[in-house]
């Protein structure tokens, strides 16, 4: 099963069978679902259809699901073509023509109605037809008992037997109600687009990706699990926190690699996704697929016979105490509770749960590390950290039971795992932090800034500013100055690293010289809709959180008394 | 092999040659490209130095340290140079001494770069570039695309390590950092190997030069082809070949002429009827994926002509959305009568009481006055010292002099004083890839339909109840069966018990 997970997001310019997508809906909610081969996807009131009809289909193509023909039991489906999805838009435009100057560009679509139609002559033309007729018509008002004469038993029943997809009801409900030559041409055009959204049996299949999960997280499921983090806020953090592709140190290179990100995630793993596709490790992509494959064709070679895929015999490790991390391009997940919840990873078909995985490996199984916060302040009080398993000799663990052997094998595999964890990140040289917690930032700053390379930067989302407002409060100029000045006697005699290290007073409550340039900031996408002398933003968004993003960088105070020239001395002295 | 970009791989500490942002003050950046002076420069005996309002920084002095460093100014000799520039005119150097090389210094004389003395005061940090700093540091050339619009269109037009975008124009080169950063995949190892890239365009010749010059110096000239073409009439191709493209971003002043040429198939031009597909045509687009578009347009005209011409193109997902971004400042509000009178501070009442205990003094000082008035009559002039300027004195209270001024108030925060409110209109759509009836016959062929089992998605309500009810059969069913089991056990076990009891 797991090994047809993987192969499911093999290639990402087809529909992969058994991947997961997402299927927009004509009234923009977004369906998330796993496309199962030889099952029927129900997309409730817009239909129903084989999952086949989709699987090793291209992205982003949109289908009209076909009444079902005689003697099938399913509903066959047609790709829409762009230039008929954008009918209804293209046609305001060559109608409104006499009122737009008209332009080379729109020249070349002229009046006929055959610009506009669709070439099979399935879409109606009432738009176009009346188009010039009812636009002059525009100051009348609409009587008041304008209404749909079509009755809702009417229209079920239209629904039910409806054909073309849903465009036969909706142009004989635009043609029933009372007022439809009243109405203007644009509160008409409204009127088809409310009734198309409904009705019309039409979906686009979209690839999952982190900006549309998070999309569909927050208009379709629980926006509190991700703490209300919308796009243009999750693309800042991750541009803020310098989060890319780190090519792997050079044969030999020792220490800290460049290239390590520090995350603390309480988004269920949507930041610490966002982040693992900037670099590149979050879609298996079919490189890294054949790697493992090459390397178990050479075990195979030694006698087992080829074919049956999912049989392949499981890549054995020699040492125990080998790990499977890789020295950089990685990220590395601070948890509070014992175990991070990264439950979102699992729509890119990892699963940080599963100790023992079967190749081919998920990239993240050998890029992601975590850690919890005991783990990473106080290891010594962490159970498996210090308590390395005794080391027998072979021939006594070849004399145990399988159980028992089993066990001693996982117990030095998950010592050598967590106090690599452990081991690499105390040793720091992070290339940055990116935090999207509920929990107080300062407290975080204490413990993680001692682990960030000089000049790393530092980008921290919060749902709410005065936390951030705090923060940046604890850095603030005079603070900083007041730092310099006279330092608080409990750092008196201390080495560089220790202050880095101090635990923070009333008054400094973290080193305020560990951070540059902190600022904050918010950014919001103000959607439009663009139509002819219709362009406007639209009239309601999603209300909640804005979205704050504090940032800096780590800075390396120099030792000793330094004092600042210019207008800080001046301010210094005023203050 | 990996990139010496200092965008993308950075070393631990700075070196000779790197890129370098050097931070004067908040919001004040200086790019500077480090050297390792083996002479006195421009009469600078420290070699190479940088003057800033905050001292004179020796690049000695910002070589070999971590990056995020704090600065110390030295002391450096600026007034005298015209004339040491001539006593040292003769001297040619070979060594390379470092800011530790104080013995080498030494042997080798006046000759070489001196080591920078630091001075009592003055500071700067020194930080290793990223697209961010680069931003707000680079020479504007034109309309800088900031960092809450590139993230974001990034983010909408999908580019990842390994991603081919198309740019066009460059520009001030902010986009093109940040787009090399999120396309960036390892360098090719073979020519055949298709990594992540930039095709950027530009058509000003000027810019253009300035911009290959930048690429180069920033190292970044293997993930960057920089062309210098006018893509309204000449396309998106590279040396001929398709870039291969599969997102793109037009910051052009009509994105609507530059978008025939993104097209599958050769653009029909107007009056001639379409041709059959000649091979002659190729598309800068990656034929097996679909491409994400943006457009960045400072007017709404712009934008209706874009999206015009991007509906009768037949791309999808047409949207478009303006990003306002806000920095805020946090600061310490100070109200209060009992404050001193120092800037910052607002001495008016913080709160009704205090306003109140004000009002009560001054009803009492004028009763004093009227009462002195009266007794002026009688009395001769006694009118009572202790009074005058109390309110004042209070305001510089003893124990309010004590308190920390970064500690004092109520912290608060506002937007900056300054808003960009527009930058520009973004413009978004999609363009699936083609899907010829072949290889839907393919297809289909490979997944044959009729043999559903399951259904998943919603199911409506008749198909719910009836799955319900089976479920709730086989529970009970399994119910069932577990009773009779269960009872059967039990009964054995009875009969065991009572066969030991017995």
């Amino acid at each position: 099963m797991t090994t047809l997970l993987y192969i499911a997001s093999m290639s990402r310019d087809l529909v992969q069978p058994n991947a997961w997508v997402a299927i927009k809906l004509p009234n923009d909610m977004l369906r998330v679902l796993q496309v199962v081969p030889n099952t029927t996807i129900s997309l409730g009131k817009y239909g129903s259809f084989p999952s086949n009809l989709i699987i090793e289909r291209p992205y982003n193509l949109t289908y009209e699901v076909q009444d079902q023909e005689e003697g099938e039991t399913y509903s066959r489906l047609r790709i829409v073509p762009g230039v008929e999805l954008n009918a209804d838009a293209l046609a305001d435009t060559s109608a409104d023509k006499d009122a737009i100057e008209t332009s080379e560009e729109t020249a070349e679509t002229n009046d006929d109605d055959d610009v506009i139609v669709p070439a099979d002559g399935e879409d109606f033309t009432l738009v176009d037809d009346s188009g010039k007729v009812i636009a002059r018509s525009s100051r009348e008002v609409l009587d008041d008992s304008a209404r749909q004469t079509l009755t809702s038993a009417e229209i079920e029943e239209l629904k039910k037997k409806g054909t073309s997809a849903g465009q036969d009801l909706i142009a004989k409900l635009l043609l029933s109600h009372t007022a439809i030559d009243q109405k203007t041409q644009f509160s008409l055009a409204k009127y088809k687009l409310l009734k198309t959204k409904k009705y019309i049996r039409r979906f686009t299949v979209l690839p999952l990706d982190v900006p549309l999960l998070a999309h569909w997280m927050l208009e379709d499921k629980d926006a509190s699990k991700i703490l209300e983090m919308r796009q243009e806020s999750m693309a800042l953090l991750g541009c803020w926190a310098d989060t890319h592709f780190a090519s792997q140190p050079e044969e030999g290179a020792e220490g800290p690699h460049a290239g390590q990100w520090l995350v603390v995630d309480d988004t269920g793993g949507l930041l610490t996704a966002s982040l693992a596709e900037r670099m590149g490790i979050l879609h298996q992509t079919p490189e890294e697929q054949e790697q493992p494959e090459t390397s178990v064709a050479d075990a195979g070679s030694s006698g087992q016979p080829d074919g049956q895929p999912t049989q392949k015999p499981k890549r054995r490790r020699l040492n125990d105490l080998e790990v499977p991390y890789a020295p950089n391009n990685t990220l590395t997940v601070l948890h509070h509770n014992t175990q991070p919840n990264l439950f979102m990873l699992r729509y890119f078909d990892f699963d940080n749960t599963e100790i023992n995985p079967t190749p081919p490996y998920h990239p993240l199984y050998s890029n992601l590390l975590s850690l919890s916060w005991l783990q990473l302040v106080s290891p010594e009080l962490d159970q498996t950290y210090s308590d390395p398993p005794a080391e027998v000799d072979p021939e006594t663990v070849a004399s145990w039971k399988t159980n028992q052997r089993g066990n001693y094998h996982r117990k030095r595999r998950r010592w050598a795992r967590t106090k690599h964890i452990i081991d690499t990140t105390r040793a720091g040289g992070f290339a940055g932090l990116a935090v999207a917690s509920t929990m107080e930032p300062i407290s975080i700053l204490r413990h993680t800034l001692p682990l960030l390379a000089g000049g790393a930067p530092v980008a921290i989302y919060s749902q709410t500013v005065e936390p951030l407002a705090a923060l940046a409060d604890a850095f603030s100029i005079t603070r900083r100055a007041a730092w310099v000045s006279s330092p608080p006697a409990e750092t008196e005699g201390k080495t560089v690293a220790e202050i880095e290290r101090w635990e923070g007073n009333d008054e400094f409550p973290i080193n305020p010289t560990l951070l540059l340039g902190a600022s904050i900031q918010t950014s919001r996408a103000r959607r439009w809709q663009v139509l002819p002398q219709r362009t406007h933003p639209l009239m309601t968004e999603r209300g909640g959180a804005e979205g704050y993003i504090f940032t800096a960088w780590r800075a390396i105070p120099v030792e000793g008394k330094i004092e600042a020239r210019g207008r800080f001395r001046k301010r210094k002295a005023g203050a | 092999m990996a990139s010496s970009s200092p965008f993308l791989n950075p070393s631990a500490r700075s070196r000779p040659g790197d890129l370098a942002i050097v931070l004067l003050a908040r919001d004040s950046y200086q790019p500077i490209t480090l050297e390792q002076s083996t002479g006195a420069v421009d009469g600078y005996v420290e070699g190479k130095v940088l003057n800033t309002r905050f001292g004179s920084f020796p690049h000695s002095t910002f070589l070999d340290v971590p990056w995020g460093s704090q600065i110390r100014a030295s002391h450096v000799d600026t007034g005298s140079r015209g004339r040491k520039r001539k006593l040292e005119a003769s001297g040619e150097d070979t060594s390379t001494p470092g800011a530790d090389d104080e013995a080498k210094d030494s042997e080798a004389g006046s000759q070489l770069t001196r080591k920078a003395a630091s001075a009592p005061s003055g500071f700067v940090h020194i930080l290793k570039p990223s697209p961010e700093l680069w931003t707000s540091a680079l020479p504007h050339r034109t309309q800088v695309v900031y960092t809450p619009d590139y993230s974001y269109i990034l983010s909408r037009i999908r580019a990842r390590p390994g991603t081919r975008i198309i740019e066009a124009g460059a520009g001030s080169g902010s986009f093109t950092h940040a787009s090399v950063r999120a396309v960036y995949n390892g360098l090719p190892q073979k020519p055949e190997d298709k990594k992540g890239k930039v095709f950027s365009f530009e058509f000003n010749e000027d810019r253009y030069h300035k911009m290959q010059d930048e690429i180069v110096e920033h190292k970044l000239a293997d993930m960057v082809h920089l062309t210098h073409r006018d893509v309204y009439g000449e396309g998106f191709l590279v040396e001929g070949k398709s870039p291969e493209a599969t997102a793109i971003f037009l910051d052009l002043p009509a994105p609507w002429k530059a978008l025939k040429h993104i097209s599958r198939r050769r653009p029909q031009t107007d009056g001639e009827t379409p041709k059959p597909d000649d091979g002659n045509w190729i598309s800068p687009l990656d034929p097996k994926k679909s491409v994400h578009i943006c457009t960045f347009s400072p007017c709404i005209e712009q934008v209706m002509r874009t999206v015009t011409e991007l509906r009768r193109l037949g791309w999808v997902d047409v949207d478009m959305v303006e990003v306002a971004h806000k920095r805020i400042n946090v600061l310490r509000e100070k109200v209060g009568l009992n404050l001193p009178n120092k800037k910052g501070c607002n001495l008016t009442p913080a709160n009704v009481t205090e306003s109140i205990d004000r009002l009560k003094e001054i009803n009492e000082k004028t009763k004093d006055f009227n009462n002195a008035q009266k007794e002026k009559d009688g009395d001769a002039m006694a009118v009572d010292p202790k009074d005058s300027g109390k309110a004042n004195r209070q305001g510089n209270g003893k124990e309010e002099e004590d308190e920390k001024p970064w500690a004092q108030g109520r912290v608060v925060h506002r937007p900056e004083g300054e808003l960009k409110t527009h930058t520009s209109y973004l413009v978004f759509a999609v363009l699936p890839r083609e899907w010829s009836e072949e290889d839907e016959a393919a297809a289909s062929a490979r997944w044959p339909c009729g043999k559903e089992t399951k259904t998943i998605g919603s199911v409506d309500k008749a198909a719910r109840k009836q799955a319900k009810r089976e479920m709730h059969q086989m529970y009970e069913m399994e119910k069932g069966r577990k009773r009779q089991k269960r009872s059967a056990g039990e009964k054995q076990a009875i009969g065991e018990d009572t066969q030991t009891s017995t």
